[in-house]
């Protein structure tokens, strides 16, 4: 008998291994259910809260330093080059679409872009083909984050990182134009694709120098301290052989008219783009003002005062915002306009600027700072 | 060339005929990274077979598809050929019809000047302004040509004994003032182009071409007065007016693709300067001499040669009797200046940047090598 209760314990033990997850289940689900009716009832009031909560972030992803800033600014300026280029052209312009302004033009060659078919070449890599243009404007726009507008209006403050972090998100961006000028299997894009290569490693060695000039002017790696240093003069005044290279790097970094040798037209067709079609020819032309538009940002912050400027929309805020876009604007018009008068440079003789003309410079640069530094000048 | 340290890894590139600077032709590169090897010119992609048209045509009616072998450049190839016919028929022509020759001669080489200009600066990369500002100013020239002929493109205005019509009465003012306008442009020209610090780092000492070297490769016009050959059929053998006109042979000691640029800068100052002289100068009488519609030339042959803006052109014409040229051989300047563009990496080294450069210091016409 004792053998018989020792069996049925056993086999009670062995159904508990059934019953027990069964048990634990009915009850997962029990409870998985009533917390999603309770989320469907209460909904409204966890929206509420969780928008209450992370109102300021989300606006700042969804709307200023974040998307809509970044695709209205490429629209503004895509529109900007080509009604006011024509006119150095003696033309007019876009002209139809959106009356005599052209200013739907943009929008007409996007939805044209979004719609056409993508031709995919026999023989590439898939992968990098069609992840590097998506991931392309990817990058620049992540380094958005870091510019402040505002005491108020960074929207990922790192404190004393900032800058050194700039730099490290937007020295990733030149690695892509390597992959997808590699993945395309063309001749043009290879070619393109090292002078990609080669381009930005002469460019961002001084641009890091100047960089590191202004931190140690400021006193700080941080980007908000930075112009908070300037708030009496603007560091382009004592450091004005470090703005003049910072300009000329950005006008590199965004492969602006001189300095636009990876795409050069009239030698390699388009440069590492030459295979891209339809919309992943548009992430690639998005990517250039995405780049054009971080590079600039972080100018200003760095030589031109930040968001420093009189008050004169009554709050503080407004109004640092407005002179940061006001000098942001600019300096993008001044840059655009100034594809009308250069013709491109060889790729030797860029190389020769990098190299024997910006780097000494810039090293130049930090000694003098240092100097002034060190004798209380400044 | 000395040898290099390690031997190259070419690659071949197809430029062209599917390319934005191309042209109607493909160019062949060996590179090596941004060095280029070898260049191959692979021409033939537009011939029309316009030597074999004109011997199944009666002379007068072989004016018309000659003109089509440089369309910015019918007075000048179109001379070539109705002087060759004039010599075959012994036909006199006129003092006056020479004169207004040379004019329209003068003109349509200052367009076709003008657009080579438009190509080099946007093969260095300028943005097309200038290509669009040479475009404008050539409309003064078409005006010009539409009052005198009544087309502003292929004129077909030169026949054997003369030209079609006479100068229209005030056409001598319009053209004073059309050189004075356009000697004020080329101030703009000489500013954005010879003037600008990027474009001379980009065309100056790329692609020297030797005297010795553009002699010896049979290089022509203003090729080989950049590589300071002073040849022009205009001096050398004067023909239409140009004995009586006061014009200085443009050369440059450079010997690069910027000495070319400037030769053409500098030809068009005398060019202009002829079109003012024979505004002033022209001397009256007939235009044209009668010539009846058929004729039949004695069996023989002939060789006219005319200074065409590209170059020396040179037509051949054999005539067997008939209404029609036996056989026509025509020496055209871009064919003769492709060879010398083949051999530029050999001379000098070329990198993938200097490509459209030079091609365009050259200043091809594809139609023209593809009779």
């Amino acid at each position: 008998m004792e053998k018989m209760n020792a069996l049925f314990t056993l086999w009670e033990y062995c159904l508990t291994f059934v019953y027990l997850p069964l048990d634990l289940i009915s009850k997962w689900v029990t409870d998985m259910f009533n917390l999603s009716m309770d989320i469907l009832w209460n909904l409204p009031s966890y929206s509420i809260r969780f928008l209450t909560f992370n109102a300021k972030p989300l606006l700042q992803v969804l709307i200023f330093p974040g998307l809509a800033f970044i695709l209205v600014f490429a629209i503004i300026a895509v529109w900007f080059e080509r009604k006011f280029l024509a006119r150095a052209m003696l033309r007019v312009g876009p002209y139809y679409c959106g009356k005599r302004s052209g200013v739907l033009q943009v929008f007409a060659d996007f939805i044209k872009l979004f719609m056409k078919e993508i031709i995919i070449p026999e023989d590439i890599d898939w992968f990098f083909f069609v992840m590097m243009p998506v991931l392309l404007p990817t990058i620049p726009a992540l380094s958005l984050i870091l510019i402040p507008f505002d005491q108020n209006w960074v929207l990922w403050d790192v404190g004393s990182l900032s800058l050194p972090m700039f730099f490290a998100i937007a020295g990733l961006a030149p690695l892509i134009p390597i992959f997808a000028g590699w993945a395309s299997n063309n001749k043009y894009t290879y070619i393109g694709a090292f002078r990609v290569a080669y381009m930005y490693i002469s460019a961002e060695i001084p641009l890091v120098l100047c960089g590191a000039a202004v931190a140690i002017m400021a006193g700080s790696f941080d980007l908000l301290k930075i112009v908070e240093a300037q708030r009496n003069m603007w560091f382009a005044i004592p450091q004005f052989i470090g703005f003049v290279i910072f300009f000329l790097g950005i006008m590199i970094e965004a492969e602006r008219t001189p300095f636009d040798i990876p795409v050069a037209e009239v030698e390699l067709v388009l440069g590492w783009r030459t295979e891209f079609s339809g919309i992943l020819f548009g992430f690639t032309m998005m990517a250039e003002y995405v780049m054009f538009q971080a590079w600039t940002l972080l100018f200003i912050t760095l030589y031109l005062g930040g968001f420093n400027g009189p008050n004169i929309l009554g709050s503080t805020m407004y109004s640092h915002i407005f002179w940061f876009l006001l000098k942001f604007a600019v300096l993008v018009a001044i840059i655009i306009l100034l594809r009308c008068v250069f013709p491109r440079l060889r790729m030797d003789q860029m190389l020769r600027l990098g190299w024997f003309y910006l780097t000494p410079l810039a090293v130049l640069n930090l000694i003098i700072v240092l100097a002034m530094k060190l004798w209380g000048i400044y | 060339m000395t040898k290099p340290y390690f031997e190259p890894d070419i690659m071949r590139i197809s430029w062209g005929p599917q390319h934005p600077m191309s042209g109607q032709t493909r160019i062949l590169l060996d590179v090596d990274g941004e060095k280029v090897y070898r260049i191959i010119a692979d021409l033939g992609f537009t011939h029309r077979g316009i030597e074999k048209i004109l011997e199944n045509r009666t002379f007068l009616k072989g004016i018309i598809p000659m003109e089509r072998l440089v369309m910015a450049d019918t007075p000048n190839i179109g001379l070539g050929y109705v002087s060759a016919i004039e010599e075959a028929l012994g036909i006199e022509v006129p003092e006056r019809a020479h004169w207004i020759r040379s004019l329209m001669c003068e003109m349509a080489r200052i367009n076709s000047h003008l657009y080579a200009f438009g190509l080099q600066a946007e093969s260095t990369g300028y943005f097309p302004a200038v290509f669009l500002w040479t475009t404008v100013d050539r409309a003064v020239l078409l005006e010009l040509f539409e009052e005198l002929t009544g087309a502003r493109w292929s004129f077909n205005f030169f026949l054997p004994g003369g030209v079609h019509a006479d100068l229209p009465d005030g056409f001598e003012d319009k053209v004073i003032e059309g050189v004075h306008y356009l000697r004020r442009r080329f101030q703009d020209y000489w500013v954005a182009m010879v003037e600008n610090a990027i474009f001379e780092m980009r065309c100056d000492d790329v692609a020297i071409l030797k005297p010795e070297d553009a002699i010896r490769l049979g290089a022509t016009g203003p090729v080989l007065r950049g590589s300071d050959v002073a040849m022009d059929v205009r001096r050398d053998e004067p023909y239409a007016a140009y004995g009586d006109l006061d014009f200085e042979v443009i050369t440059e000691s450079a010997c690069d693709s910027m000495a070319r640029t400037k030769v053409r800068f500098r030809e068009i100052g005398q060019s202009l300067s002829m079109m003012e002289q024979i505004a002033n100068e022209i001397p009256s009488g007939p235009f044209r001499t009668r010539v009846p519609l058929f004729v039949r030339a004695k069996a023989g042959e002939v060789l006219s040669r005319v200074e065409s803006a590209r170059g020396e052109l040179g037509v051949h014409l054999f005539t067997d009797g008939g209404m029609n040229p036996y056989r026509v051989k025509i020496n055209s300047p871009t064919l003769r200046n492709m060879f010398v563009f083949e051999r530029m990496a050999e001379l000098d080294e070329i990198l993938v940047a200097d490509i459209p450069v030079v091609i365009n210091s050259i200043d091809p016409w594809y139609l023209d090598s593809d009779r």
